[in-house]
């Protein structure tokens, strides 16, 4: 006989795999410290990206006047300021990022929490109904470093 | 009012019915709207300014992922641009690019706001885009509303230099300076998306509050805000945008987020109720605002046979009967009554609450105590908000699973 309390948990829980969860997983198999690194790690290819693309439009806004500079400006001095630039534009990106993948992170593992209970949840309804607890699907994920 | 919501839950019974089929639809409606909007405004490319390949685009949209609608755009704009000149696809490319790797990977889901909001500033109704991002999506929503602005504004001021740019002969570098100037120096697309990021955040807060009408104060006060940073930014910074207009237009903005509410968010705070209870661990403060739903009316068919032996009669006849609405997803479609053998086929079906109404918590949670679990922190408060219906569904803001929704 159908238990509607299971079917509408078993819904819920399937919905939510197919859905936010698909992510949350991604995310929760990760250590905090992976996850972010990697984030930041993306952070910095994409700023890199976009400094290069950024300094190129800029060097075409005033190409003549660059090339005719090029050789009376101290070059040294130029590229240091280029990089001094980039490293705050990179830094800035990469804060951001590590504000947001932490606030993210911490959001997917307490969602996921609720998620496991409540496939613990589902389990016990088996037992409780005599027939053979089913194992649950649930992943180990990583946890806090 | 009865009359609207009984046409609220027929068009939500419809969707939810003809979901799969409605989905495509609309997806194939916007990406053809966007694409052949598109081709009016630009149209330099004559091979993408063709009805069929705007069809044929827009009917693989329609089983591709949302995104790709977005991903389309970009390439008709990129073409047409290219059409003009290769300098205005190369500048729009790298804004494209600028945007895709800073900003889009944050908010993945709200990619579409991106080419609703340039849409909507070409139909005149661009206030609408922060009053119902703050009301239906999370804040980061934002910085997709603002890269839609940015789009919008730097194809507006290509196209407007458009013919200075075709007199401009071979001169690439003179071009790329052209173009440049033209949208570092726009003050409008940096006003506006202050403007529209500062109203999002701000209806999105107050709308989350817990007091009575939060929607529509939200929405009144994000427009007044809206409107307020537009003229003071108009005001600074000389953009020459009209009041008249901001105003209309934010005006229209409140009415169709008055509408957004109606389906989203109806309830009757005239019924509000505050409970006190206790359990072992916590004091619990409980506001819950039920809900404004009706049960949609529903046509049932009752059938009488008469079976004589060597004479079979059968009499049809209909009535209007009134179905909960709740109960539309199964199917039901009414009662049927076979008279004559006086066999009931089914049990009499159930009808929804005479006065109409059924009570269904769209709760606004308020919980204080000393949390000892879960991070909440020991004066920690639990406030979900839209509390047991999160935006996800799943129970809460961020995608629990309440124990009482299970259950």
């Amino acid at each position: 006989m159908l238990n509607d309390k299971r079917v509408i948990l078993m819904t819920r829980l399937a919905a939510y795999e197919q859905g936010d969860g698909k992510k949350n997983v991604e995310i929760g198999n990760y250590f905090r410290s992976d996850y972010l690194a990697v984030q930041i790690l993306k952070s910095v290819i994409c700023a890199t990206i976009v400094y290069a693309l950024l300094f190129a439009l800029y060097v075409l806004y005033d190409f003549e006047v660059f090339m005719q500079d090029l050789y009376k400006i101290d070059i040294i001095a130029f590229a240091k300021d280029v990089l001094k630039y980039y490293v705050i534009c990179v830094a800035g990106y990469t804060i951001v990022t590590y504000i947001y993948c932490t606030y993210r992170y911490i959001r997917s593992r307490k969602s996921l929490k609720a998620y496991y209970q409540n496939l613990k949840k589902l389990n016990a309804m088996y037992g409780t109904e005599g027939s053979q607890p089913e194992a649950t699907t649930g992943r180990t994920t990583g946890g806090r470093r | 009012m009865t009359a609207l919501l009984e046409i609220r839950e027929k068009i939500k019974e419809f969707y939810s019915r003809f979901e799969v089929y409605i989905l495509p639809v609309v997806k194939f409606a916007l990406a053809f709207i966007v694409l052949m909007m598109i081709n009016s405004r630009m149209s330099y490319m004559a091979r993408l300014d063709s009805v069929p390949i705007v069809l044929i685009v827009a009917l693989m949209c329609s089983f591709l992922p949302t995104g790709c609608i977005v991903f389309f755009a970009a390439i008709f704009t990129l073409g047409h641009l290219y059409g003009l000149g290769m300098e205005a696809a190369l500048v729009v490319l790298c804004v494209y690019l600028v945007l895709f790797l800073l900003f889009f990977r944050f908010s993945p889901k709200e990619t579409l706001l991106v080419v609703l909001t340039p849409v909507l500033f070409a139909l005149k109704l661009p206030y609408v885009v922060p009053i119902a991002a703050g009301l239906l999506l999370a804040p980061s929503s934002m910085v997709s509303a603002c890269s839609g602005v940015v789009i919008y504004y730097v194809l507006h001021t290509i196209l407007s230099g458009a013919s200075n740019l075709m007199t401009m002969g071979d001169d690439i570098l003179a071009k790329i300076r052209f173009l440049l100037d033209g949208i570092v120096s726009n003050k409008a697309m940096i006003v506006v998306a202050g403007a529209f990021a500062v109203t999002i955040l701000v209806v999105y807060l107050i709308r989350r509050m817990s007091v009575d009408y939060a929607w529509t104060i939200a929405m009144i006060t994000g427009a007044i805000l809206n409107i307020v940073v537009i003229l003071v930014g108009d005001l600074i910074f000389d953009i020459n945008v009209s009041a008249g207009g901001v105003i209309l237009g934010s005006i229209l903005a409140i009415v169709i987020g008055k509408g957004i509410e109606f389906f989203r968010f109806c309830v009757d705070y005239s019924r509000t109720e505050k409970v006190q209870f206790e359990d072992d661990e916590y004091y619990y403060y409980v506001k819950a605002v039920p809900k404004m739903t009706v049960a949609a009316p529903t046509k049932t068919v009752k059938r009488i046979n008469t079976q004589t032996p060597g004479r079979d009669r059968r009499v049809e006849t209909e009535r209007t009967g009134r179905r909960s609405a709740g109960t539309a997803e199964y199917g039901r479609s009414g009662r049927s009554v076979t008279i004559g053998s006086t066999r009931t086929q089914e049990p009499a079906a159930e009808y929804g609450y005479e006065d109409g109404y059924e009570e269904g918590y769209e709760g606004e949670y308020e919980t204080e105590g000393a949390y000892t679990e879960d991070g909440y922190g020991a004066e920690g408060e639990y406030d979900p908000g839209e509390g047991y219906d999160g935006e996800d569904g799943y129970g809460s803001e961020d995608g629990y699973y309440d124990e009482d929704e299970t259950t």
